[in-house]
């Protein structure tokens, strides 16, 4: 069957058998930046963002995504131009093998724009489906508060009229507990 | 140079009887430090600094390949799956994998009897040669032992037809008794796993009657004669620990093809390329130099990987079916046919004045090897090697370890490698003693614990004669001081509930940095015109960092940034040789062949700075990028050099250096380990509220990445004291099949972690550095039961600690 869907910007069309999973299909369409920790929805390295929501790909039917928008690791930042998450993650040495690091990253950041100024316990209550064997997740959870005054900050700055072109950082934009009047993050502008 | 008769900065001095004995002459605490290793902080330019790692924009970006990624470069490529055995133990009589073997997209089919089955006996452990454990197992098993043993592969299409196929293959066995407790095991009228004549290369202490593949011991002084002794009291504690999972979050991976040279490829992730390539040669009965193994990124490994757990089977599979084959093992083969840490029973004994004075140690473990000997005996060894040593001080010691076959699965190498199991019962049992005589648990460590200038003849008491090692370099005083003020040690606050306690633990330890004279590190690096340099090099980097560390270190020695560097590390057709990324040798090993390799270059690159300068080259040094010289001030960029050189009118040259490294040394890094807890009384519930680590590992190349290592290696040893481990049920299956089950703290249920580093300098390893990655992972479980005795009173010595034993323990003791 046919299934289409919009991939990191992009409108695709994937030929599909009603059994598939999205992890096996990103990974065969060389979407290789979701991993495959377990194959049943408890790791968290294959985390991606369905229609903005964080999803585990390895058991979620690619029938269900018919229509649907979803954002994989690939569709953030380029290794010259890395997103406020990622470049977080880089400055606080937040990654080791960094197999869980794809997940952790869409998962933060769909925690980030659903709370664009979480506390510590939300952040480690929110990274508790995405496992990671090699940090302690102690600079992991150092890296999300760090982003999430990095996208405070460049919302400021975008606010002042720098526009930013993507339209996920502005959501988060400016809609922290530090610039914002409502740290539920409805956004200020 | 070293004045031993100065006091070190970090503690103690030589005495001059010591100086004057023999043993002193073996193992001078003078060290011939090679040139510009003893930099100081402010005049390191690369090392010391928190360089990005090299491969940090690729991971976040999800554009590192690790050997899954793979995949999508070989259209044909074939996926693996392993049948493997239902029973605990007994005899494949009958194979039929007819129906497999009709299926459409079925490419192989292997049974124990097949023609590319290789039928070599193999240990899959990645060790040196010839390896310290017993060629006990076949790639596919007709007598097996555990349920999970493999029995018979298939390649097909995608995984799920390889499953299916798998799933069809009909086994018939002629079942035997079996044993599960190791204690049973070691019996005389024990079910039997192994007849004498179904194992190669044997190891010292075997006893196959009593499902023994090795006993080991070593004494020094006379611990019996001092535990007879009027004047002491003696002391014994026993302790358990966990069956821990490396739970390495990508699972194990290979990836083999035959190429267009006829040679045959594996793309995998491991540990131990060289040492893979070695072992696959024997099982295949193919020259070393027709392999090719290739690292990519590795998930983890934690040691499981410091094995060749599942590569035959792709190649095996890839040379029936003539075709590329990857096996990617699922995550409940991960935790049933994988590896594992060694479960152990730990006996601790000490002979004690009065006065607090330890006249003997003496500890005995009973280690579970499982299946087969894998790591067995080193491992054990290491259970005393790694952790008495910290008490080199005390003048007879003694240990002895039983290692015992059981019907569970395979064990292996896990990060600290035997010295989490001696830790927990030597820093359980100290904390002990101290409370019963009244002593501070610190204080009483301190009065015997060893430092610079210290021989430790422990580690020879293993290791054999010339295995003593001269300590050069000891932080442990600063590490307890550092974190006892981290943790509030002199300021804890009772909670206002009467029946919440508040108690405070610690415990120290000691690791080791490689094997001593068991290593081989080796490095090139060339120079191209535009100045900038390739490094190749052995050394493993399973996402530790190391190849961020090696640049660091060529860099600091180039004088240029790292930037320039590019780095490939791990492939075998292409890398110098190295053992490979275990016993915490990386840095240290791999490290040291670097900088040897980039000081070979700096020669040729001052030839042709002081040609191009018309200065002598004792003149000159290179930084930022350049020659310059330090008596005029004139400088040639590198970039100049590397053209002129490359082409130059009279005369020219490649830019090349090497560096291989072996030692004799194995320096310790020390960690004094604190936790805060509260406990409630009623419930036996508690919380951990802090952990606090304190880590000497001399010079951290990269503390941002060092301090990484000491939380994720502090969480690992935290788990080891709460979480249960892999079980089994009683007919040897194993209970935990996915990571659900295997319930290790997560995120939100990891206490906070400090890690310090903790910074001293020694002088045999690069830069000043020692490792960093296992010590931390032995000390939480000693720290944790230490703070609960403090709290409320009660010792839990059976690994996990859980509020039921704390609840039964309380109302025990009323
Ligand atoms: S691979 Fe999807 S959650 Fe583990
Ligand atoms: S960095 Fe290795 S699992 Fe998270």
């Amino acid at each position: 069957m046919h299934i289409d869907c919009t991939i990191n910007g992009n409108e695709r069309t994937f030929e599909v058998s009603k059994t598939d999973l999205l992890l096996d299909v990103l990974r065969r369409d060389g979407y290789t930046g979701a991993k495959r920790g377990c194959d049943t929805g408890a790791c968290g390295m294959c985390a991606v963002q369905i229609d903005g929501e964080p999803a585990m790909s390895c058991v979620t039917p690619v029938v269900k995504v018919d229509g649907a928008t979803i954002e994989t690791i690939e569709g953030l930042g380029t290794q010259d131009d890395l997103h406020p998450v990622q470049q977080a993650f880089v400055d606080n040495s937040a990654l080791q093998c960094g197999f869980c690091i794809p997940g952790m990253i869409m998962r933060s950041k769909a925690l980030l724009e659903e709370n664009p100024s979480p506390s510590e316990a939300e952040v480690r209550e929110a990274l508790s489906d995405n496992l990671c064997r090699c940090t302690g997740y102690k600079k992991i959870v150092e890296a999300v508060l760090d982003a999430s005054e990095r996208m405070a900050d460049r919302g400021v700055a975008a606010d002042g009229g720098r526009s930013s072109d993507r339209g996920d950082d502005c959501r988060c934009a400016g809609a922290t507990g530090k610039t914002g009047p409502d740290s539920r993050g409805e956004t200020r502008r | 140079m070293t004045d031993p008769d100065d006091p070190k900065p970090d503690g103690g001095t030589a005495s001059r009887s010591e100086r004057e004995s023999p043993e002193f002459e073996d193992h001078p605490l003078e060290w011939d430090e090679p040139e510009n290793n003893d930099l100081e902080p402010d005049e390191r330019a690369s090392v010391s600094r928190p360089a990005q790692k090299d491969d940090d924009p690729k991971l976040v970006t999800g554009q590192a390949k690790y050997t899954a990624d793979y995949e999508q470069r070989f259209p044909d490529l074939a996926h693996a799956a392993v049948v493997r055995s239902e029973i605990p133990h007994g005899y494949v009589t009958d194979v039929d994998a007819s129906a497999a073997e009709g299926m459409d997209a079925v490419h192989a089919v292997l049974t124990p009897w097949s023609e590319e089955t290789p039928d070599a006996k193999y240990t899959s452990a990645g060790q040196s040669y010839p390896e310290p454990s017993p060629w006990d197992m076949n790639v596919l098993n007709d007598h097996v032992r555990y349920v999970g043993d493999p029995i018979a592969a298939v390649a097909a299409d995608d995984a799920e037809t390889a499953r299916t196929a798998a799933d069809s293959i009909e086994v018939e066995y002629e079942e035997d008794d079996y044993v599960l407790d190791p204690e049973e095991a070691y019996s005389e009228d024990a079910p039997r796993l192994f007849d004498d004549d179904e194992v190669e290369n044997e190891i010292v202490g075997h006893d196959y009657s009593r499902n023994r593949m090795s006993r080991i011991d070593g004494e020094i002084g006379d611990v019996d004669d001092a535990l007879e002794r009027d004047d002491v009291h003696v002391h014994e504690t026993e302790w358990e620990t966990i069956r821990q999972s490396h739970a390495q979050i990508e699972p194990h991976t290979s990836l083999a093809y035959t190429d267009e040279d006829d040679r045959h490829v594996l793309v995998t992730s491991t540990q131990v390329p060289n040492h893979t390539r070695r072992q696959l040669a024997h099982l295949f009965d193919i020259p070393i130099r027709d392999i090719r193994v290739s690292k990519p990124r590795v998930g983890g490994g934690f040691g499981g990987k410091q094995a060749m757990v599942v590569e035959p089977i792709p190649l095996a599979l890839s040379l029936a079916a003539d075709r590329p084959v990857i096996y990617e093992a699922t995550r409940e083969e991960e935790f049933h046919a994988m590896r594992s840490r060694h479960p152990m029973n730990v006996r601790a004994r000490t002979a004690v004045t009065e006065d607090g004075s330890i006249e003997a140690i003496d500890l005995y473990a009973l280690s579970n090897t499982g299946a087969y000997g894998s790591h067995g005996m080193t491992v054990a060894g290491n259970v005393g090697s790694k952790p008495m040593p910290l008490y080199s001080k005390v003048p007879n010691a003694r240990f002895e370890a039983d290692i015992v076959h059981t019907n569970t699965p395979q064990t292996g190498a896990m990060r600290g490698y035997g010295a989490p199991q001696g830790t927990l019962a030597l820093e359980g049992h100290l904390d002990e003693v101290a409370r019963d005589l009244d002593l501070d648990p610190v204080e009483f460590r301190q009065r015997h614990y060893m430092e610079v200038g210290d021989l430790d003849e422990i580690a020879g008491m293993m290791g054999g004669e010339g295995a003593e090692r001269r300590i050069r370099s000891c932080g442990l005083d600063e590490c307890i001081e550092r974190g006892k003020e981290a943790i509030g040690w002199d300021a804890l606050e009772q909670p206002d509930e009467e029946h919440r306690h508040r108690g405070i633990g610690m415990a120290l330890s000691a690791q080791g940095t490689g094997v001593a004279g068991d290593e081989l590190g080796a490095a090139q690096l060339m120079m191209n015109e535009d100045g900038s340099f390739h490094l190749h090099v052995g050394g493993v980097d399973i996402g530790t960092g190391a190849d961020t560390a090696f640049i660091q270190i060529a860099a600091e020695v180039l004088g240029c940034e790292e930037t320039d560097i590019v780095i490939k590390s791990s492939d075998t057709d292409v890398t110098p040789f190295d053992y490979g990324a275990y016993a915490s040798s990386t840095t240290y090993i791999s490290g040291m062949a670097v900088k040897k390799a980039a000081e070979d270059a700096k020669g040729r690159i001052l030839y042709w700075g002081s040609k191009l300068l018309e200065e002598p080259e004792s003149n000159l040094d290179t930084g930022d990028g350049t020659v310059y010289s330090e008596e005029t001030g004139a400088s040639v960029s590198l970039e100049e050099i590397g053209y002129e050189a490359a082409y130059g009118h009279d005369e020219r040259e490649h830019i090349l250096g090497k560096g291989t490294h072996c030692t004799e040394e194995s320096p310790p890094p020390f960690a004094a380990q604190f936790a805060d807890v509260t406990v409630d009384e009623e419930t036996g519930e508690f919380d951990v509220n802090k952990l606090v680590v304190a880590v000497d590992c001399g010079v951290a190349i990269n503390p941002g990445m060092a301090e990484g290592q000491v939380e994720g290696a502090n969480h690992m040893s935290y788990e080891m004291a709460v979480c249960e481990g892999i079980t089994f049920d009683d007919e040897g299956r194993a209970e935990v099949t996915s990571f659900d089950e295997y319930d290790w703290p997560t995120a939100a249920e990891t206490p906070t972690i400090e890690s310090i580093l903790v910074e001293t300098h020694e002088p045999t390893g690069p830069f000043g550095a020692k490792s960093v990655a296992e010590v931390p992972t032995n000390t939480v479980p000693p720290a944790l039961s230490n703070a609960i005795r403090e709290a409320v009173g009660v010792r839990i010595t059976d690994m996990p600690i859980t509020a039921a034993k704390i609840k039964s323990a309380l109302e025990a003791d009323d």
